[in-house]
């Protein structure tokens, strides 16, 4: 299962290349040279020139579906998505923030992604495990076959064993944590709200300095808003400067989505985003 | 800085018993920017209401809140108290510690206490509180009606009668309902048909009636005063326009369906019209019995037509009607009783519901109105069964109200057709109505068996093959009874009709816990919903004899008229609105609203919300992430200062 990320690299210099010449799209959103080869940076495309600056390596970890809703709807881009980047797409197309038609995507299928701060393996322990994209136009590669070490959830289990009190004393201690640097908000490809509610005055919904209720207040209701749309790429975690196991939470609610309406987020792009989408059979567990 | 006056309701007893009104009262004025405070025993009463009126001016208030009843009983009322006054109606704020405190403790100070927090909230947000002014709407005249049993066919002919224009919605292919099957009526023993056929044909004949039949309600929108209902015409593969009812095409078809009309009992051929009254008097194709459409071969229904108007190719069509107001008249189904396998419905052949019953005395139906059981012979002892389904704990808790009445005219009719011995299992009799009580004793002359006992189960005869045992104690001799007879008659449990949880979605209908429609109050608005607008009538409210049925047919009529008559109308003015700049076009607005108001500008990239269809629900504003949506009367700002009145305790 070695993944060659010099040959994904050239297909994704190649492909783009021929979209920007042909005129197919405007933009292309890939990975470019960071201050060295651990830290890539998001990188835009803009002609046929840009195309040599482009890189892919185990640590383009950055989901890309972030930039998607900067440019002016009805922009024709390609983006380059891994598997969760791809679900992300997914969902962003079904709350109709884009096009499925104004865009190509150059779906990449790897596994082995590092964590560039620490070095370490990203797997189903941060992220939803899958290796090969859910959506593309063209596949930079083969698939990659064999079965994620753990299933999305499993890392809960230690988490689920806390009771109601525990898990409270747990997020709070946590969430103390925060310097409210906002960096899970800018990586999270569906977090774009602007402004935020943290950042409105009338009514203001919460402090802004660090300080523990206007932490609990931005990050609950952040996990909130991202109930059943939360595609588990992990960004938000490693984003962080101050290691806050922002997955855990959004696994768990993810989780319970898909115990209560067995719908998962940015699988389908014929779904609609699960709390907006009323059933008649939808569960009525919610309520009890 | 406001100034604001907060008037404390005992509500006689009802409230003044478990919360300590003066105390409240007392406490409301150390609230800020109260000036003053009193408690009264019936502020809706006049001189409560002139006791407002008075301090608004005395005390120069800007804001009232009564702190009473629900605001669904008197909101209206005080706020023509401050309309009357100069002020502005929207700044008065209902504090409900009827419903929600007095009437949920026994204890006086959790009562008090619990009354204090839900005042405080309400002065914190009444100090932001703004003045609103309402829209007035054209009115649409048009009215709908949905079912055309006759609940429906009553309203229908009402309404039109007065000038109005009537749409008549029917999902089967003939209106006239579970009416047009019966033979006989109680407790008067009048012919059916010959009591509906008349109102049948008023109907057809109506210049201000559009009948549409074989047709399915699909798409609600609007609101009350404006509603667009999309109508599904399902295909009949048979060009009514051209079809001049000849039937010459039922005489040839080789098809055989299930006879709906006649509840299964016997076949009719795929080209049909239910029954010889039917109206409209037109056939259709049943599908699934066609043998053109099973085999591709056939079509003689197509060779016989002089008119040319079978049409195979035909498909469900899609029209919008306008109406101002809608009444829901579904009407009910028969319990299916093949569940309840101690009674052996669909087991033995002696065993019939109700309804099957009704056909058998019919002159149209099956036997031509001889009572025979199925394999021809005639019965020498039937027993008729009481509540089965109904007044049971495991299946539906209700009383059906028609069971007794039409078991007493069953053996009526048994009695004059046969000369069979009947058997009634009943509970207990149920006789409250005009003559009804006259008509059980008529019946009980009759020489009919009367065992008080609800019947257990049905099994086969030991004995005599063929034959069938009813099992029951009879509760007033203390006796176990085992009763040979020939026919079983079950009364099944009278439930909503089958597609009334899609009519409750479609129109917004609360239901209870057997699915029947809600009203909006059981004594004071039984035809009213919640859905403003939208009007029940008949058994999809809740079980009814004709009599009843037709009264309240009457009266959704009357309803609904109060509405069509006026030009215009005046809606809330607590709609929501979108401000622009934080809108981040995530676009939840537009998937959740039930009414259809918001809408997505592409051009500008923003929601925004068309006022004339919101109808300030609220449900915009809680989903949307950037709290652009701004709920008039329930603003952010408002709703949190109230939380947090509410929180201080």
């Amino acid at each position: 299962m070695s993944i060659n990320f010099k040959h994904i690299e050239d297909k994704l210099k190649t492909e783009a290349k021929k979209l920007l010449e042909q005129g197919k799209v405007s933009i292309v959103l890939a990975y470019g040279k960071g201050y060295d080869d651990h830290h890539p940076m998001p990188y835009v495309a803009r002609n046929a020139a840009d195309v040599g600056n482009i890189v892919f390596n185990e640590f383009c970890t950055a989901n890309l579906a972030r930039y998607l809703v900067r440019y002016p709807r009805g922009t024709k881009i390609a983006i380059a998505v891994k598997a969760a980047d791809s679900r992300a797409v997914i969902q962003l197309i079904q709350e109709d923030k884009i096009k499925r038609e104004n865009l190509v995507v150059l779906g990449i299928p790897v596994s082995g992604m590092k964590n560039s701060k620490t070095g370490e393996i990203i797997d189903s322990k941060t992220t939803c495990g899958l290796y090969n994209p859910v959506l593309y136009d063209i596949l930079l590669g083969k698939e990659v076959h064999g079965k994620s070490v753990i299933s999305p959830y499993d890392v809960l289990a230690e988490y689920e064993k806390m009771d109601k009190d525990a898990r409270w004393d747990f997020w709070k201690k946590e969430l103390d944590k925060c310097i409210r640097c906002y960096a899970c908000r800018k990586a999270c490809p569906m977090c774009y709200c602007d402004p935020c509610f943290i950042d409105q005055n009338k009514p203001k919904w919460g402090e802004k300095s660090p300080e523990s209720h206007g932490n609990l207040m931005y990050h609950l209701t952040r996990f909130h808003h991202l109930a059943g749309r939360c595609i588990d790429c992990g960004e938000c975690s490693r984003a962080c400067p101050v290691n806050i196991p922002l997955y855990l939470f959004h696994k768990k609610v993810a989780k319970e989505c898909e115990e209560m309406f067995g719908q998962v987020a940015g699988m389908k792009i014929e779904d609609k985003p699960t709390l907006v989408n009323f059933r008649v059979e939808d569960s009525d567990k919610i309520l009890e | 800085m406001s100034r604001i006056g907060v008037f404390v309701c005992h509500c006689g007893l009802n409230i003044a018993k478990t919360v300590r009104v003066s105390e409240l009262a007392k406490f409301a004025s150390t609230l800020p920017d109260v000036v003053v405070a009193k408690d009264y025993k019936f502020m809706c009463s006049t001189p409560g209401q002139e006791m407002i009126a008075n301090d608004i001016k005395k005390h120069k208030l800007d804001r009232v809140i009564v702190s009473a009843c629900s605001p669904l009983m008197h909101e209206q009322t005080f706020r023509k108290v401050l309309e009357n006054a100069g002020l502005n109606k929207y700044l008065v704020t209902i504090v409900n510690i009827r419903e929600q405190v007095s009437w949920v403790t026994h204890d006086i100070e959790e009562g008090t206490a619990k009354a204090k927090a839900v005042l405080n909230g309400a002065v914190y947000r009444a100090r932001l509180l703004g003045p609103l002014t309402s829209r007035v709407i054209d009115v649409n005249d048009d009215v709908m009606v949905v079912g055309a049993g006759i609940a429906g066919i009553q309203a229908s002919l009402e309404l039109a009668n007065t000038g109005k224009k009537v749409y008549l919605i029917e999902k089967n292919s003939t209106i006239g309902g579970h009416m047009a099957q019966f033979d006989k009526t109680f407790p008067t023993l009048d012919c059916s048909a010959c009591i509906l056929t008349p109102k049948m044909d008023a109907v057809m004949q109506h210049k201000n009636i559009t009948l549409m039949t074989y047709c399915e309600v699909s798409e609600v929108k609007g609101f009350v005063g404006n509603f667009d209902v999309t109508v599904r015409q399902k295909a009949r593969y048979i060009d009514h326009s051209k079809c001049n009812g000849c039937l010459a095409c039922t005489e040839k078809c080789p098809g055989k369906g299930v006879s709906e009309w006649d509840e299964g009992l016997v076949k009719r051929k795929a080209i049909h019209i239910p029954f010889p009254q039917a109206v409209p008097q037109r056939p259709i194709i049943d599908r699934d019995a066609c043998v053109f459409f099973k085999k591709g071969k056939c079509r003689l229904c197509e060779k016989v037509c002089e008119h040319k108007a079978i049409d195979f190719e035909q498909q469900d069509t899609f029209t919008t009607v306008k109406v101002g107001a809608v009444i829901v008249a579904t009407g009910y189904d028969l319990m299916d009783t093949q569940p309840l396998v101690q009674y052996g419905y669909g087991k033995y052949p002696g065993v019939y519901n109700a309804l099957e019953v009704e056909r058998l005395f019919n002159s149209t139906g099956p036997t031509g109105g001889k009572v025979t059981l199925r394999d021809g012979k005639e019965p020498q002892a039937i027993a008729i069964l009481h509540c089965i389904g109904s007044r049971d704990k495991n299946n539906y808790e209700h009383c059906s109200r028609v069971c007794c009445m039409y078991s007493l005219k069953f053996s009526h009719l048994f009695k004059e057709k046969t000369t069979a011995d009947v058997y009634q299992f009943y509970i207990d009799m149920r006789a409250a109505g005009k003559g009804y009580e006259e008509f059980y004793n008529r019946i009980i002359e009759e020489d009919v068996k009367f065992i008080r006992g609800k019947g257990a189960r049905v099994a086969e005869s030991a004995d005599e093959p063929g034959r069938l045992v009813v099992e029951a104690e009879d509760t007033i001799t203390g006796k176990f009874v085992k009763l040979p007879v020939d026919m079983v008659v079950l009364s099944p449990a009278m439930i909503p009709r089958s597609g009334s949880k899609e009519i409750a979605r479609l129109f917004n209908l609360s239901t209870d816990k057997n699915g029947f429609f809600m009203e909006r109050h059981p004594k004071l608005a039984p035809l009213s919903t919640m859905s403003e607008g939208i009007f029940i009538a008949g058994v999809c409210q809740s079980p009814k004899d004709i009599p009843d049925t037709v009264a309240q047919a009457n009266g959704a009529a009357a309803e609904a008229l109060t509405i069509v008559e006026k030009d215009k109308m005046e809606l809330e003015a607590t709609t929501a609105m979108v401000n622009p700049s934080s809108c981040c076009a995530c676009q939840n607005c537009v998937r959740v609203c039930p009414y259809g108001a918001p809408f997505f500008n592409e051009q500008k990239g923003v929601s925004e919300i068309n006022e004339a269809l919101c109808k300030g629900c609220g449900l915009c504003a809680s989903v949307c992430p950037a709290s652009a949506i701004i709920a008039r009367h329930f603003t952010n700002d408002q709703v949190l200062a109230e939380i947090e009145g509410l929180m201080e305790f």
